[in-house]
């Protein structure tokens, strides 16, 4: 069953557009949703949210239309802004009271189960928690009504790389059951390395590639070699960049002849994600 | 609706902004003063507040991912400052009372705090809230501008309906007199301004919630 099925979405703003936007994430899997800064990542989830009028494109979300079905399936949504904070001066269990009638499966024995987990202590403002606790609070919110999809807009941003292995595990540890589903935006791809199933790739408001991260990568080659061999490919690579050795660039797998004796290996997730704004630079 | 109420009212109002009411109200005891200002404390301090405080915790974005409706989140925001308003009037008449029996033979120049001039109170916020909501809700974030229009067209009202109380011995004693004739056309502007502040306030409700579906939560 798919958790997430996104199908055209289109929206077109004066500066940006979103166009033909799709992808699909299964039921109990994590999605790392990587793209460079302004590529389209927040509009695409506040679209999944039905917080934009598009101009085309339809939302699925638990096997029903989000703009039919909209407060019915907010309900199964979990949520946590990483750049964002809400109410700060507000203490934890005042925040939570409010926010716990809302939502129709509210469970505090799991929300007491959650901020024990977390180390959370409801007395305390939200001001007073670093980074990673707000995203842990948001996380103890959403498990605790019960959502199946928890959509993380880059939750690990300004975290230290202890608080953000931290995080990960608790992603992974989430989605053991098969019944949680994650969509976890980020430019930090380091993070997908470690947790996620399925990357999906934006950049200038297009889906570059949306797979399995192993086939992800796969599609890709990094090769390196002199500048003579850069002439041999240098009209089929993504992009590329030269230096005092020769030059690395990056090419689609099915573009790359391994025949041709230039080396190559399976780039990272960060090494796509540059050779790809590097393109969209040069096409500017 | 009724969970939306309960979040604007303790998040967004500091429990200062339910004292200002007494505290502001108290300012009816001034003798022969121009008491159309008092209530206008409430949308020169009160409201602007209460709508920095939302913006400033993002409280669009952290309402709209919540399980509600457009229509309930104007609703409750506009009970939540009608409840405020109330009070604000609801004060000022109990201390307008203790006014009338300190001084009961007072000359007012100005409207005397009787029935009639809480009726015109209730005119003044009736024509706030229609200027502030609608404007509002063009964005649901941008309150100045909102707030300017609407405290200016409050104000203009207040000044014109005074201004012609002073003019016209007439008004003056309808407005200022006691009597039973006078009471029966005092209580019909009280009765009158309730009526427009409901029908008011109800349009600009209806307003609110047709711009505010066309916003975007960006």
């Amino acid at each position: 069953m798919l958790a997430l099925d996104i199908r055209n979405l289109n929206k077109k703003y004066s500066n940006f557009q979103l166009k033909d936007v799709s992808f699909q994430l299964e039921k109990g899997f994590i999605m790392g949703f990587i793209g460079a800064n302004g590529a389209g990542k927040t509009t695409t989830i506040k679209s999944i949210l039905n917080m934009l009028h598009l101009d085309g494109g339809e939302i699925r979300i638990l096997g029903k239309n989000m703009a039919e079905h909209e407060i019915e399936l907010k309900q199964e949504i979990g949520f946590a802004f990483g750049d964002i904070d809400f109410y700060t001066r507000s203490r934890i269990k005042t925040l939570t009271d409010i926010v716990k009638k809302f939502y129709d499966h509210w469970d505090d024995e799991a929300y007491r189960n959650y901020l024990r987990r977390f180390k959370l202590d409801e007395k305390k403002k939200i001001v007073e928690l670093s980074s990673g606790m707000k995203v842990k609070y948001s996380l103890a919110l959403a498990l605790s009504h019960g959502a199946k999809l928890l959509i993380l807009d880059e939750p690990t941003s300004g975290l230290d790389p202890v608080a953000r292995d931290d995080l990960l595990d608790i992603f992974q540890e989430l989605v053991v059951d098969g019944e949680i589903s994650i969509l976890f935006s980020t430019h930090i791809t380091s993070d997908l390395e470690k947790c996620a199933d399925y990357i999906t790739f934006i950049a200038d408001g297009r889906i570059v590639n949306s797979a399995e991260k192993e086939e992800f990568k796969e599609t890709y080659r990094l090769l390196s070699g002199s500048d003579s061999q850069l002439n041999l490919v240098k009209n089929r690579l993504i992009s590329y960049k030269t230096n005092s050795f020769g030059f690395t660039g990056l090419i689609h797998a099915i573009d790359f002849d391994p025949a041709s004796g230039i080396k190559a290996t399976t780039p990272s997730l960060e090494e796509i994600m540059i050779y790809h704004a590097k393109k969209e630079a040069a096409n500017v | 609706m009724y969970n939306l109420m309960l979040k604007d009212l303790k998040l967004g109002v500091n429990p200062w902004f339910f004292a200002m009411p007494f505290m502001m109200g108290a300012l009816m005891l001034v003798p022969d003063w121009l008491y159309l200002i008092v209530p206008m404390y409430f949308f020169w301090i009160t409201v602007p507040n209460i709508f920095a405080q939302y913006r400033a915790q993002n409280d669009l974005l952290f309402t709209s991912m919540m399980p509600v409706t457009k229509p309930d989140m104007v609703k409750a925001r506009i009970f939540v400052i009608v409840i405020l308003e109330l009070m604000h009037i609801g004060a000022a008449m109990i201390y307008g009372l203790f006014t009338i029996r300190l001084y009961p033979d007072l000359d007012y120049h100005f409207f005397a705090p009787h029935l009639g001039f809480w009726g015109l109170c209730f005119i003044m916020m009736a024509i706030y809230n229609l200027f502030l909501f609608p404007m509002f809700y063009k964005t649901a974030y941008k309150y100045g501008p909102a707030q300017l229009s609407a405290i200016a067209a409050a104000m203009v009202f207040a000044f014109a309906a005074q201004w012609t109380g002073l003019q016209s011995t007439y008004l003056s004693d309808r407005f200022n007199g006691s009597g039973s004739s006078h009471t029966a056309f005092q209580i019909a502007i009280l009765a009158a301004g309730i009526v427009i502040f409901m029908a008011f306030t109800w349009i600009a409700y209806r307003i609110s919630v047709r711009r505010f579906r066309q916003v975007e939560i960006r």
